[in-house]
C-alpha cells in the first residue's frame, strides 16, 4: 500500500541523489585535472624558454654552435680507453693473454678452479729465429720442457692450451688439497702427505658409524697431470672395523672419482649430520 | 743416556737464542709440556742447557731423537750455512723418458727407504735423519763416520730436495770426500741419473729456491690490469725554487730498472764472482802482456744483499742504467759464479761459459 509506495519513493530519491553525487565528483576530478595540465603546459614551456636562452648564450660565448647532444672530445677518449680496458679484462679472464714485444710475445696463462681465480703464470717468447722461451715463471715440476718439445716449433696454439691444461689442473688440485687441509682438518688424522704437483695425496679421516669412529686410510692417485680429479682411489680400513664399512669405504672411493676432494668432504659431513 | 748425546743435545740447546728455546722445544715434541713447565727460562742459557739433558735423561733421549732437534733449529735458522744448488737429470738415453709419457709420482716412503738403502750399503756408520715440511720439502740430516768410527754428530751434511723437481739444496760443512756418495743416494732415491753441481750458492736457502724455483719477482710485458703505480715523484713541501734539471733521466733510470729488476724483492745473494780469463788490452806502445796470453784476474762482488744493492746502483747515481748484463742475468740464469773467456769472432760481447 502506501507505505510501501513511500518505501520506492525513498529508494529513487536515494539513488538520484547518490548519481548526482557522482557526476559532481567527476566534474570536480575533471576540473582538477584540467589545471594539472595547465600547470605542466607552462612548466614546459619556461624550460623550453630556458633551454632557448642557453643554446643563445653559448652562442654568444663561443661564437660555435654546438650540439649538446655529441659528446665533447674528452668524453670519447675516456669511452675508448674504458672499453680497451674491458677488452682486455675479458681476455685475460679467458685464461690465456698475450703482449706483442719488441723479440716476440709474452704470453700470461691464468688459472681457475671453479670459478676461483688463481695464480698467473708468464712466458716470454722468443720468435725472431725459431720459437724459443727466453724467461718464465712456470713452476719447475710442471713439465715444460717436455711439452714444448713437442708442441711449441709447430703448433703454439697447442702448446699454449697444454700448458694451460696442465697448469689449470695443478692449480685445481693444489686448491682442492689446500681447501682439504684448511677447512677439514678436524677429519683428519695425522698429516696430509702430498707432493710438488699434488697428484699423490694419503691421508687418514675418521668415519662415524653408530656413534664410534673408525679410521679410513686413502690414497689418491692423479694419473694425468691435466685433470684434477683422480684416476685411482684406495679407501681402505683398519682390519677390526665392522663389514658395512666396506660399503662406506666403497662408496667414498667413488665419490672421491667423481666430486672434488674438498666437495666430497662436505658431503660426508652433511651426510653424517643428518643420520645423527 | 749415551754422554755423547747429552753433550749433543747441550751444545745444541746453547745454540738457539734464549727466547726461542722454549718454542723449540715444543716443536720438538720429546719433553712433555709438564716437563717444560719445569724449566725456567729466563736463567742463563748455560744452566737451561743443563736443565733440558737433565730431562731428557729423563726420557731417555737417543741419537736419533737429539738430530730432530738439530734439522728443527737448522730449518728455522738456515742461514747461518752455506748452501749450494745441485741439478739432476734424466739422460735421453732413457727409454720412458723418449717416450714423455711417465708422469712423476713421488712416493715419499720410497724415496726414504732407497736413499737409506743406497747409502748404508756404502757406508754403514752414518746417522741418517728425515722430516718433512708443508712446503713439500724433505730436509735430511746425514752425520758422517767412516768405515771404523762411529757417525760424528758435529760434522753434518743437510740436503733440502723438493718432490718432483730436478733440484736438490745441499750444505756440506766439512767431509767434502762424502759427497759423491750422497750425490749417489740422492740420484737414485729421486729416480735420476745423474747430477752435477750449479754455480749458485748462498747463505739465505729461501732465495736459492726463489732463484731456481723462479718464485722471484719477473717483470713481464702484459696487459694485466695492474693499478697504475704511484709515481714516486710526489710534489714535495720543500722549497719550490728548486727544480730538478735531470727528472727526465731519473724517471727513465726508474724505468729502465723496474723492467731489469721488477718490482718486488730480489733474491738474497752475498756475492757474485768472475773469474776472468781475457786478454788484457792495453796501449800497443806499452808492450804490456798485449794479446799475449790472457790475463787471469778474479772479480768478486760482495754486499748483505747484492741484488738489492745493485738495484739502487743506477738511482744512487753510481752507474749507468742499464747495468752490464752480466750482473743482471743472475737470478735467469741461476748462477753467480762465472767465468769470462775471450770472445770467439763473432759471438757479440764476451763469450759466458754455460
Amino acid at each position: 500500500g502506501v507505505f510501501a509506495h513511500l518505501e520506492m519513493l525513498e529508494a529513487r530519491a536515494h539513488e538520484a541523489a547518490v548519481k548526482q553525487e557522482e557526476t559532481e565528483q567527476q566534474e570536480e576530478k575533471l576540473a582538477r585535472l584540467k589545471a594539472r595540465v595547465q600547470e605542466l603546459r607552462l612548466q614546459r614551456d619556461e624550460l623550453r624558454a630556458k633551454v632557448d636562452l642557453q643554446q643563445k648564450g653559448q652562442l654568444g660565448k663561443e661564437g660555435v654552435l654546438s650540439d649538446p647532444a655529441q659528446p665533447s672530445a674528452r668524453a670519447v677518449l675516456e669511452w675508448k680507453i674504458k672499453s680497451v680496458k674491458a677488452m682486455l679484462q675479458v681476455f685475460y679472464l679467458t685464461g690465456i693473454s698475450g703482449k706483442l714485444t719488441k723479440r716476440g710475445v709474452c704470453f700470461c696463462i691464468s688459472t681457475a678452479y671453479e670459478g676461483t681465480y688463481l695464480d698467473s703464470y708468464h712466458l716470454d717468447l722468443l720468435t725472431k729465429a725459431e720459437v724459443q722461451i727466453h724467461r718464465h715463471s712456470v713452476p719447475i715440476f710442471i713439465p715444460l720442457e717436455q711439452i714444448a718439445k713437442k708442441y711449441l716449433q709447430t703448433d703454439i696454439r697447442r702448446f699454449l692450451s697444454v700448458l694451460s691444461d696442465h697448469l689449470n689442473a695443478y692449480a685445481g688440485r693444489r686448491y682442492q688439497a689446500d681447501q682439504l687441509q684448511d677447512r677439514f682438518s678436524d677429519r683428519i688424522e695425522g698429516t696430509l702427505q702430498r707432493n710438488s704437483l699434488c697428484n699423490l695425496l694419503v691421508f687418514n679421516y675418521n668415519v662415524s658409524s653408530k656413534s664410534k669412529t673408525f679410521p679410513f686410510n686413502v690414497r689418491l692417485l692423479y694419473g694425468d697431470l691435466c685433470c684434477s680429479l683422480p684416476t685411482e682411489v684406495t679407501v681402505s680400513c683398519t682390519p677390526d672395523a665392522p663389514a658395512s664399512l666396506a660399503e662406506t669405504a666403497a662408496a667414498h672411493s667413488d665419490l672421491f672419482r667423481r666430486v672434488a676432494l674438498h666437495k666430497a668432504f662436505r658431503s660426508f659431513s652433511s651426510a653424517e649430520e643428518s643420520v645423527d | 743416556m749415551d754422554v755423547t748425546v747429552a753433550e749433543y743435545i747441550r751444545r745444541t740447546v746453547l745454540k738457539i737464542p734464549r727466547d726461542e728455546i722454549k718454542t723449540m722445544l715444543q716443536k720438538w715434541g720429546f719433553l712433555s709440556e709438564t716437563q717444560l713447565q719445569t724449566i725456567n727460562f729466563h736463567q742463563i742459557k748455560e744452566n737451561i742447557s743443563q736443565d733440558v739433558v737433565q730431562l731428557c735423561e729423563e726420557n731417555s733421549a737417543d741419537i736419533k731423537q737429539a738430530a730432530v732437534l738439530d734439522i728443527i733449529y737448522n730449518h728455522i735458522y738456515p742461514n747461518k750455512r752455506v748452501w749450494s744448488v745441485y741439478q739432476m737429470n734424466k739422460t735421453v738415453v732413457c727409454f720412458s723418458c723418449v717416450t714423455g709419457e711417465e708422469t712423476e709420482f713421488f712416493d715419499l716412503t720410497d724415496f726414504k727407504k732407497k736413499f737409506k738403502r743406497r747409502l748404508r750399503s756404502a757406508l754403514k756408520n752414518v746417522t741418517i735423519n728425515f722430516r718433512e715440511y708443508e712446503d713439500n720439502a724433505v730436509w735430511i740430516r746425514i752425520a758422517w763416520g767412516t768405515p771404523y768410527t762411529k757417525p760424528n754428530q758435529y760434522k753434518t751434511s743437510y740436503v733440502v730436495y723438493h718432490s718432483q723437481t730436478p733440484y736438490v739444496f745441499i750444505s756440506v760443512s766439512v767431509l767434502k770426500s762424502n759427497l759423491p756418495l750422497l750425490c749417489q743416494a740422492l740420484v737414485v732415491a729421486s729416480n735420476y741419473h745423474d747430477i752435477h753441481e750449479m754455480e749458485l750458492r748462498s747463505h739465505s736457502l729461501n732465495s736459492l729456491k726463489d732463484i731456481v724455483f723462479k718464485r722471484y719477482s719477473q717483470n713481464f710485458q702484459t696487459y694485466y690490469p695492474r693499478p697504475l703505480q704511484e709515481r714516486n715523484v710526489a710534489p714535495e713541501n720543500g722549497d719550490l725554487r728548486i727544480i730538478q734539471e735531470n727528472r727526465n733521466e731519473k724517471e727513465r733510470i726508474q724505468r729502465v730498472n723496474q723492467e731489469v729488476f721488477g718490482d718486488g724483492p730480489q733474491p738474497k745473494l752475498e756475492f757474485a764472482q768472475y773469474k776472468l780469463e781475457t786478454m788484457f788490452k792495453s796501449d800497443p806502445k806499452m808492450d804490456v802482456l798485449d794479446e799475449k796470453e790472457p790475463f787471469r784476474c778474479l772479480v768478486k762482488f760482495s754486499s748483505p744483499h747484492l741484488l738489492e744493492s745493485l738495484k739502487s746502483l743506477a738511482p744512487a747515481g753510481m752507474a749507468d742504467a742499464p747495468l752490464s748484463p752480466l750482473l743482471t742475468c743472475i737470478p735467469q740464469k741461476a748462477r753467480n759464479y762465472f767465468k769470462i773467456r775471450e770472445k770467439k769472432g763473432f759471438f757479440p760481447g764476451s763469450f759466458v761459459s754455460p
